[in-house]
């Protein structure tokens, strides 16, 4: 992850390694689950990437995650009302899978804990690629999560939520998700808590030819915790995923998303929502691979950021040579509200196949004088106007699920925010 | 259209591997032995007859380049350089500074008119008075220069052989209206209180690995100062070859303009056919005091190496301009179709209030050539602004980005950056890439950015070659349609050879 081994720690660095040495014999996990447990730590004690790290760039880990609180097995943390009404809510308190597997047609649940004692997810533990700071740092500690696997040509009546709630101390999870052919289905990972926890989360999203699923991530962690979270998918022939993120909270907030389109006439759809406030940091990176011809994917990213907050994106297509007749768009449009918010972006296009279609678009701006002087026209004062249009620019990318009642919930989500922070 | 007729035949005549100024010419030259090392520093600026003060600067520069790491950032790839495998000086011998083109050896300038400049058919044409030298001819010629040479576009030429610059024309004449354009080591000796001032304040010996040894061993380039109020009468024009083998070229180029003043500058570039790398690594300043205006125009054709990929030059540069003052503008405009690795961001530090700062660029590969080239437009000023437009047409083997910048400090309200980046495809075994970097620390700042990777459509093709226009040709009209928009910003001169350029290095792309 860093090339300077020689480098001092950082006090966050030495407590995730002292961490380490207290914890990794109560973890669960077999003999080799074990070794990946050790192979991980190794990546880590090159300490955490700085923005050398490209992928990284504009979150410095070592200068932005100021300490790590240590492991507090008596945290507290309770099951929450689900985000959507009707949901199989699977929870994890404090990092561990809580409760019995509940019962749903087509669907078995399992604790990710008998899938590390069984060995059965060691090889899911390979953090992949050396600057894979989340997937090495969850590895190494992951202690539960909730395994979720949906059989051939089930419609799956209820939305599952994943309901991870920290409680101030450290929380690893690992959502690993298989999707059958055929399937339509539901899936809400939620992430958030009370108190200053230090939470890594790994979803694991296998979708079956043919499949439909709506997978959305409510990222709501208290302003004193750090998340970082990450997504990985992979979309099987004639496929559909569609990606809703939002990110409504956090200290340090990293969420990754790695999506393979693997299967011809896949088509992955990514709509974001980063609502920042306060002295935070939060950083949405996605790395797309389009790797067999005959694939389409749309990524749609608005954010409003407010206080001393800073954002980030970053998005990466690849085209991989073979992936000819790919269509693929990804616009990025951030609207600044205070004198103190930062926003930096950086869409890549990494091209190999010429018989494509791609394109990017970025726009950094304040809300359109023009926009607020029609609203103000009408008699409406000036702070409820921008609130009316600072809403209206996330709510359209809400607005874009198919579903009625998910885009209700997600705008009483997103109207409860600005109530908060506007 | 007679023009893109000729641009046919043109692409016609010249196949991808058969590089047009790949000749070489043998010139009697003085080299320095190879190797880098302090006494090399101070062997190039005894050569150069430097004052104490210029040989502190390179020596601290080296000093600090032992330092730094190679950047390896970049999407380029080729193995390790050898920076002690290089003459660092060769200049041709006999060069005493001639004070008229009639003292440079006969030998150079038929290198010039071969590479389509007649250095002193273009001196005598418009009608250069020398000293001694007055004939009624001369009148007759310089009248005529006055009624029609000068409406089409006189062009005073600074040329740079290996490390020096062998000839600057019309310099009197810039004289006369208070322009100093003169290669940088006579600047050295001429105008110390100038090039001390200015020299490093753009891109400073500290600012990275190639402008640091760049600092440390330049051995020549251009220099050019407009007073006050002055609007060059004339474009200046810096034409660089690199002739010698197994030498680096390091060449350094300062423009200043003061308040209120204007000049628009050409730069090109071309190098003998070898299969070994050459090393080209320079550093372009610019500084736009309060009003004035840079217009900075590339037509670089370094040597791209052959159909395999082997030799060519390798093109790691430096550019920056300041806008300086209140109301200044800087634009940079390129062309580029050579080198086997460009590696390139000419860039925009606006920090005047009101300033502005503009990119045009085309970038085409062929063949293995690797281009990563782009630019920076830092907003520090109070409503600066900054346009980006840039094209890469990629085809054969080659892998070509574009890797750009925009950021607003806290400070630069009402910031407005608009980028368009744009790639063409041809063939599959090339690549495009766009990595755009925006960064907004400022509310009021507006950004946009767009790009776009596509390859030309079939329908376009097929509109074209309807009209009986057979299908290579087809494809060179699309091209030069899609890269228009910064051919338009190009100086006249250039425009024609530019598109001349783009269907030459498309050559055998079909298919």
């Amino acid at each position: 992850m860093n090339m300077h081994a020689t480098i001092l720690r950082t006090p966050a660095e030495a407590a995730l390694i002292e961490a380490f040495a207290e914890r990794c014999s109560d973890l669960p996990g077999n003999e080799s689950v074990v070794i990946r447990r050790d192979e991980a730590m190794e990546v880590l004690k090159q300490g955490l990437p700085t923005r050398r790290v490209e992928s990284w760039h504009y979150t410095d880990m070592r200068r932005l995650l100021s300490s790590v609180p240590t492991y507090d097995a008596h945290g507290h943390a309770e099951v929450l009302a689900p985000v959507l009404d009707g949901s199989v809510v699977l929870p994890m308190l404090v990092g561990a899978a809580s409760g019995a597997a509940p019962a749903l047609e087509g669907v078995t649940f399992r604790p990710v804990r008998d899938k590390l004692a069984d060995g059965s997810l060691a090889q899911a533990l390979v953090p992949q690629g050396d600057d894979d700071a989340i997937g090495a740092l969850n590895a190494a500690f992951v202690r539960d999560g909730w395994f979720v696997d949906i059989a051939d040509g089930v419609m799956v009546e209820r939305p599952i939520e994943l309901q991870n709630v920290q409680g101030g101390g450290q929380a690893h999870v690992r959502l690993p998700v298989r999707v059958g052919n055929g399937v339509k289905a539901t899936i809400v990972e939620r992430q958030t808590g009370a108190g200053a926890g230090f939470v890594t989360s790994v979803a694991n999203l296998v979708v079956g030819d043919d499949s439909d699923v709506l997978y959305v991530i409510v990222q709501e962690q208290p302003e004193t915790a750090t998340h970082l979270g990450q997504f990985n998918a992979w979309i099987g022939k004639n496929a559909k995923l569609t990606l809703f993120v939002m990110n409504a909270g956090g200290k340090l907030v990293r969420q990754e998303v790695r999506v393979v389109a693997k299967g011809e006439g896949s088509d992955f759809q990514l709509r974001g929502v980063n609502l920042l406030a306060g002295d935070t940091h939060t950083d949405l990176t996605m790395v797309l691979d389009h790797t067999v011809p005959h694939t389409g994917s749309r990524e749609l990213v608005r954010n409003v950021v407010t206080g001393k907050a800073r954002g980030v994106f970053q998005g990466r297509i690849n085209v991989h040579q073979i992936a000819q007749k790919t269509d693929a768009k990804m616009a990025c449009n951030t609207l600044l509200l205070s004198d103190d918010a930062e926003f930096s972006t950086k869409p890549e296009l990494e091209i190999f196949a010429d018989d494509v279609a791609c394109g990017h678009g970025a726009t950094v701006t304040e809300i359109d004088r023009n926009h607020l002087f029609y609203l103000m026209a009408r008699g409406i004062d000036e702070k409820t106007a921008r609130g009316l249009l600072v809403e209206a620019f996330v709510a359209s990318v809400i607005e874009e699920l198919e579903d009625e009642t998910i885009v209700e919930a997600l705008e009483a989500r997103l109207h409860q925010w600005f109530a908060e922070h506007g | 259209m007679p023009a893109v007729q000729e641009t046919i035949e043109q692409v016609r005549r010249i196949d991808v591997d058969q590089y047009k100024y790949g000749f070489e010419t043998v010139i009697e030259v003085d080299k320095a032995p190879k190797g880098l090392s302090e006494d090399t520093i101070r062997l190039i600026s005894a050569k150069k007859d430097e004052p104490e003060w210029m040989l502190e600067w390179r020596l601290q520069a080296y000093r600090r380049w032992l330092t730094l790491e190679e950047p390896t950032w970049a999407r380029v790839e080729y193995p390790k350089i050898d920076f002690q495998d290089i003459h660092y000086y060769a200049a041709p011998k006999n060069h005493a500074g001639p004070k008229s083109l009639d003292e440079v050896d006969p030998e150079l300038l038929r290198v010039y008119e071969k590479l389509g400049i007649p250095l002193k058919e273009q001196e005598i044409l418009a009608g250069v008075k020398k000293p001694g030298h007055e004939t009624e001819a001369d009148g007759v010629l310089s009248d005529l220069a006055n009624d029609n040479v000068y409406k089409s576009g006189r062009v005073a030429v600074d040329a740079v052989f290996d490390s020096v610059s062998v000839v600057t024309t019309f310099k009197d004449e810039l004289a006369k209206a208070g322009v100093i354009f003169c290669s940088i080591s006579e600047a050295i000796r001429e105008h110390p209180e100038l090039v001390r001032k200015y020299l490093g304040s753009v891109v400073p010996i500290t600012d990275n690995f190639y402008a640091t040894l760049n600092s440390a061993v330049f051995t020549d380039g251009s220099f050019v100062f407009v007073p006050k109020g002055v609007r060059c009468p004339m474009e200046l024009s810096t034409y660089f070859r690199i002739n010698e083998k197994d030498t680096g070229q390091f060449e350094r180029t300062l423009i200043i303009a003061e308040e209120g003043s204007y000049v628009s500058y050409l730069e090109g570039c071309t190098a003998p056919q070898r299969d070994e790398n050459q090393l080209h690594a320079a550093v372009v300043e610019l500084i736009a005091l309060d009003d004035a205006e840079i217009k900075y125009s590339t037509v670089q054709n370094w040597y791209p190496g052959d159909a395999q990929g082997k030799g060519g030059i390798y093109n790691f540069v430096t550019k920056r301009g300041d806008c300086r003052g209140d109301r200044s503008k800087i634009s940079w405009t390129q062309v580029e179709t050579g080198s086997a690795i460009t590696w390139k961001y000419p860039s925009c530090i606006l920090r005047g209030d009101d300033s502005r700062g503009e990119f045009y660029s085309i970038a085409v590969s062929n063949g293995y050539q690797q281009v990563d080239s782009g630019t920076k437009m830092i907003h520090l000023g109070k409503n600066t602004s900054s346009r980006i437009i840039s094209k890469g047409i990629a085809a054969g083997f080659s892998q070509n980005t574009y890797r750009g910048q925009v950021s607003a400090h806290r400070k630069a309200t009402n910031a407005r950056n608009f980028t368009n980046c744009d790639s063409l495809l041809i063939g599959n075994n090339c690549g495009a890439h766009t990595v755009p970097y925006m960064e907004a620390k400022n509310a009021t700042a507006q950004f946009e950015h767009e790009a776009t990777t596509s390859k030309i459509s079939e329908d376009q093709k097929f509109y074209v070659m309807q009209r009986g226009i057979p299908e290579e040709e087809a494809v060179a009209l699309i091209v030069n349609g899609f890269v228009k928009d910064v051919i338009q910003e190009l100086p006249m001169e250039f425009a024609v050879e530019a598109q001349k350029l783009i269907g030459i290095s498309l050559e055998g792309s079909v298919g």
